[in-house]
């Protein structure tokens, strides 16, 4: 829907985690600090806040985005997923994935956990056969801890199961 | 490292777009925001209106013709880079894609606004200049098209005027049996480039026939290396490289200087890469 005259508050609608809200926002007002601040979803972290780390990392219409080089009022009408989304609902169990990355001690200070995670769920592990590739995927978020060797190697484990599963 | 306050418009045609920003004291077009979002974070640009370009029907669009790829101005990066049909007309729009950003950049960014955000070390403007694409405006007073290399003035620098929009870009198709190469040296994967290459090379009989040379983050804007390109004409890559380097250093004798590289290293590193495009343009010449 157009918005014909500039304004600077905006009504949005927005579905983040099959939720639907309704929220007026300020038009600065960047898509990260929407999740953390305005919705409450803590779990996105923001490192540099210009696009360079991917901590921010969430999905928008399936996509994997920085949610800090996006305005909020540019998600209005998408669907959107943070990591809060991935464990299933209910239960204290992990999604395979983040269990994968506590098996295999791929996360230290886990700041840019959740980016990792995103980018991962938003992509499909068949268009990532060989380990450059994954390696290539990753390459958008930082890692101050791990080296990243024990990120690809949860990667491995975990798409090796689901490939295993199918 | 939060944007200042500003005002947000979201038109639904072309020429409620133009109207927005020429009622703006300081207006900006917002495609996919990959470089405007951060540039504004960092408030090194000062804008008063946003007009967000998403809802213009019809700019989202990608058509492929045998005789060239015509990209809108909302069409993503990831979008263009999928596109097989594109990629085979115009091989270079998926080689330098494959160097721009990351995927969740890509997934946001524009091929034009990468074109219109003119940062003299990125890839798409490179490419433009390589392959003589059109950049299509539409303004308060009409439409007009201007040629890449009068579109990239300098460094974030361009022909558009503040009240035009960008609504395409027409690349050209590559010629029969051309091979495009983009390659650069830069300091991580995604980084923009500290000085890179796109080649358009036409290898007859294991003898370059011609060639199309323009290097980027050396100048402010794409820079055409015409000597380097009459040194590379009949060049077989067997012998001395020694003409070839001295060519594209003369090409590039005011490249820039910054942190990341002195003038002399961008000059060699140049060379450098000219070099490998056309042996590369060679051997894939060689086994069809």
């Amino acid at each position: 829907m157009s918005v014909s005259q500039p304004v600077s508050e905006i009504e949005v609608e927005i579905t983040i985690n099959s939720r639907r809200r309704r929220d007026r926002v300020p038009s600065r007002l960047l898509l990260s600090d929407y999740i953390r601040d305005t919705v409450g979803l803590t779990g996105t972290h923001l490192g540099c806040e210009h696009g360079y780390c991917g901590a921010c990392t969430v999905m928008v219409d399936g996509d994997a985005v920085r949610s800090c080089l996006m305005l909020t009022v540019q998600a209005d009408g998408a669907e959107i997923r943070t990591v809060e989304d991935l464990a299933p609902a209910g239960s204290d169990a992990l999604s395979p994935m983040q269990q994968a990355f506590h098996d295999n001690h791929a996360l230290q200070c886990g700041f840019c956990t959740a980016g990792f995670l995103m980018t991962l769920e938003s992509v499909d592990p068949a268009d990532y056969r060989h380990p450059q590739q994954v390696v290539e995927l990753l390459s958008g978020n930082l890692c101050r801890c791990t080296g990243y060797q024990n990120i690809v190697t949860a990667v491995a484990q975990a798409w090796s199961d689901s490939t295993q599963a199918q | 490292m939060k944007p200042a306050p500003f005002e947000y418009c979201r038109p639904s045609s072309v020429s409620e777009a133009v109207d927005a920003l020429a009622a703006a004291e300081s207006g900006r077009v917002l495609a996919g925001g990959q470089s405007l979002i951060p540039a504004m974070n960092f408030r090194l640009t000062d804008v008063s209106v946003l007009v967000d370009i998403r809802d213009v029907a019809g700019l989202d669009r990608v058509t492929v013709e045998p005789g060239g790829v015509t990209v809108g101005a909302a069409a993503t990066q990831s979008r263009v880079l999928a596109d097989d049909g594109a990629a085979a007309v115009v091989p270079g729009l998926r080689v330098a894609l494959r160097h721009v950003g990351h995927l969740q950049i890509r997934n946001r960014g524009t091929v034009c606004g990468s074109i219109a955000h003119a940062d003299p070390a990125a890839e798409l403007p490179a490419l433009a200049v390589a392959v003589d694409a059109t950049i299509s405006v539409e303004g308060p007073d009409g439409g007009r098209n201007i040629a890449a290399r009068d579109f990239l003035l300098g460094p974030f620098w361009t022909a558009l005027d503040d009240a035009e929009v960008v609504t395409e870009v027409c690349f050209p198709a590559a010629p029969e049996g051309a091979v495009t190469v983009v390659d650069e040296i830069s300091r991580r994967a995604g980084d923009f480039a500290v000085t890179g290459l796109v080649a358009i090379i036409e290898p007859v009989d294991a003898v370059v026939r011609s060639a199309r040379l323009v290097g980027f983050g050396v100048g402010g804007a794409p820079m055409r290396l015409t000597e380097a390109e009459a040194a590379l004409s009949g060049w077989a890559g067997h012998h001395t490289d020694s003409a070839v380097l001295e060519a594209a250093a003369a090409d590039a004798a005011d490249a820039f200087e910054d942190i990341h590289a002195t003038a002399e290293y961008r000059r060699e590193v140049l060379g450098a890469l000219v070099v490998r495009a056309a042996r590369k343009a060679l051997n894939s010449g060689a086994s069809p």
